[in-house]
């Protein structure tokens, strides 16, 4: 299951398109584009953290926490916006930590993984530890979402789509709002 | 001229009635109509807000999800999904950045949905903006602007409903005025014809039926009693008339003609007959012994005794004959047609024998009286009535010197000579 979230606009989208607009027209290609390639990532870990922050927003634990737990597992592409924290539309903090694949605290001081590279050992590890646990959790590789995350992100270059793995959502006790399955129900309906 | 003018602008009392009945039924049913219609504008005006509000709002829910991960397909899905089913002309969803994720148009189908759009710009109040929010906070806003089938339909239908309704009030009315009209002109109209009848052609006997409406019925009844008063009154003058008549042309004690209605008469049947083929008699009767009866008895035997001739020589003539008193006592008799002379000589005979009977006279005195009579025939003896009596009148004196109680004809041609004061 795929939701495209668009990357082009964010946050600083207006300025930041007259500045690639300006630089795509008054420099040279081989000078445009280690900048565009910076500019690129930069969006991508933007529409990142919004797609990331869209899914926690929509997810309901069995027992609201007052702050919420986001721990990045593995080394990672996309997270430098995210690992800045930052604050849910609802007021509610979100609170970013890094933290080891075999570090056995995951299961109880994280509410949401976001997963990285990881080899297969250390998934194995992280998902047995996880199992039964209320924790929603993110990759960032496509493949993961048959092993047992809930959520995968797909990153393309205009777009960061994700795929929901319904299976790990009814097992983890986390409640996901029907919006964002039924936006992941059109997306396989629609391949 | 200026009469004419008016009776011509004057109108039937049947046109202003109708007239009337239709304007106050076309500006009921107007201002009805009107003001319904304007009430269900209202109306309508509110639900199709409420109607519009309704459908950004479930736009709203439904691309909500969408909006939060800035996913343009699936808002634009979300948004045709719901636009489309609705009465919606133009929807757009814009996240919080005010970039526009998703449009949806209805596709124009021609004149029709412009005049649509025209009225949903010009009655509602859009387009109308919703703020999409997530957890309290705004992430997009959805801007709709219905369009106006729904109310262009419900006017149509009003103007079709007005339409028909001023058809069916029209009718009604006018079908109403006609039964109206029926009880009002209807008795109108007949006590007109009665009293034209009455006016040009005296015919006093016609009387008004009568009507349904008390006001016309006792209307009725008054020029009913009008032309009975009229009737009566006339009836009375002619027959005072024909008696006034009868008394210029008759005379009072013997009932007979007088000497005007005998020459009037006499000149009258020589204009009409053809003196080759036809004769005509002229006989004058004198009584021989009248004025000793009038001194011996009085003159109530005198006029026992004219009235007694009188009745005598009535019986000896045809119903077509007349026979007038003159004065005092002298008679004179027309007898037309006549075939032959001698037919006159022998009805003087008749009368002459008719008198040898008594005339009883009050006091049972019988009295025996005799007449001389004077013949004198049309064309031989004159050609105008007077020379006719003048010729008669001679005769009768011929025959009076001759021997009383008889008769003689006159002699050829009657040469004019003074006339003798009566016997």
């Amino acid at each position: 299951m795929d939701v495209a979230v668009s990357s082009t606009e964010q946050r600083f989208g207006g300025w930041l398109r007259c500045l690639s607009l300006c630089l795509l027209l008054f420099s040279t290609p081989c000078l445009a584009q280690p900048d565009a390639s910076v500019n690129l990532a930069d969006q991508r870990a933007k529409a990142v953290t919004q797609v990331v922050l869209g899914i926690l927003s929509y997810a309901r634990w069995p027992a609201e926490p007052a702050q919420l737990e986001l721990c990045v597992i593995g080394p990672t592409e996309y997270t430098d916006d995210l690992l800045k924290g930052t604050t849910q539309s609802s007021g509610r903090p979100v609170h970013v930590t890094r933290l080891l694949a075999n570090n056995p605290a995951i299961a109880t001081a994280c509410h949401a993984v976001y997963l990285g590279k990881l080899s297969t050992e250390e998934r194995t590890y992280v998902f047995d530890i996880l199992a039964g646990q209320a924790v929603l959790s993110i990759s960032e590789e496509v493949s993961q979402c048959t092993v047992g995350s809930l959520f995968c992100l797909n990153v393309r270059d205009d777009q960061v789509a994700f795929e929901v793995n319904l299976d790990s959502v009814a097992r983890s006790g986390v409640r996901i709002h029907p919006s964002v399955l039924q936006l992941s129900r059109r997306r396989v309906a629609q391949p | 001229m200026s009469l004419i003018k008016r009776s011509r602008n004057r109108r039937r009392l049947r046109s202003v009635l109708r007239r009337g009945h239709l304007s106050v039924a076309l500006v009921a049913v107007v201002l009805a109509s009107l003001s319904l219609t304007l009430l269900g504008i209202l109306a309508l005006k509110v639900y199709a807000d409420h109607n519009l509000h309704l459908i950004a709002r479930a736009i709203n829910y439904t691309v909500e999800a969408a909006v939060v991960f800035d996913d343009k397909t699936a808002a634009s899905e979300a948004l045709a999904m719901i636009a489309s089913t609705e009465a919606v002309a133009e929807a757009k969803i814009y996240n919080v950045e005010g970039e526009l994720l998703a449009y949806w148009r209805r596709p124009e189908s021609g004149f029709l949905s412009r005049v649509e759009m025209l009225l949903a710009n010009g009655l509602l109040e859009q387009p109308i903006s919703v703020p999409i929010e997530h957890q309290g906070k705004q992430v997009g806003a959805v801007i709709v602007s219905g369009h106006g089938a729904n109310v262009l339909r419900f006017l149509l239908s009003g103007l079709f409903g007005v339409i028909v309704c001023t058809a069916l009030s029209a009718w009604s009315a006018l079908y109403l005025s006609r039964r109206l009209l029926n009880g009002i002109t209807g008795p109108l109209h007949k006590l007109a014809e009665v009293a034209h009848a009455a006016r040009s052609e005296r015919a006093f006997n016609r009387r008004v039926p009568s009507a349904q409406i008390a006001e016309m019925d006792s209307l009725g009844n008054d020029f009913n009693a009008l032309l009975d008063e009229l009737e009566s009154w006339q009836s009375h003058l002619k027959s005072e008339n024909q008696a006034l008549a009868h008394k210029a042309s008759h005379d009072s004690l013997t009932n007979l003609p007088n000497r005007a209605y005998f020459a009037a008469r006499l000149a009258r049947t020589l204009r009409s007959t053809n003196p080759a083929n036809d004769k005509v008699a002229v006989l004058f009767l004198d009584s021989d012994r009248f004025k000793n009866i009038n001194d011996t008895y009085g003159h109530a035997a005198g006029d026992a005794v004219l009235v007694a001739v009188a009745t005598r020589v009535r019986a000896q003539l045809r119903e077509d004959d007349v026979v007038a008193r003159f004065g005092g006592d002298e008679f004179a008799i027309l007898l037309a047609p006549l075939y032959h002379v001698e037919d006159a000589q022998r009805i003087a005979d008749k009368i002459i024998v008719s008198m040898q009977e008594p005339v009883e006279l009050p006091g049972h005195i019988n009295i025996v009286t005799s007449l001389s009579i004077g013949i004198a025939v049309y064309p031989e003896h004159g050609a105008t009535p007077d020379l006719l009596l003048c010729a008669a009148d001679a005769a009768m004196y011929q025959a009076k010197r001759l021997a009383r109680g008889g008769q003689h004809l006159a002699e050829s041609e009657y040469s004019p000579t003074p006339l003798l004061p009566g016997a």
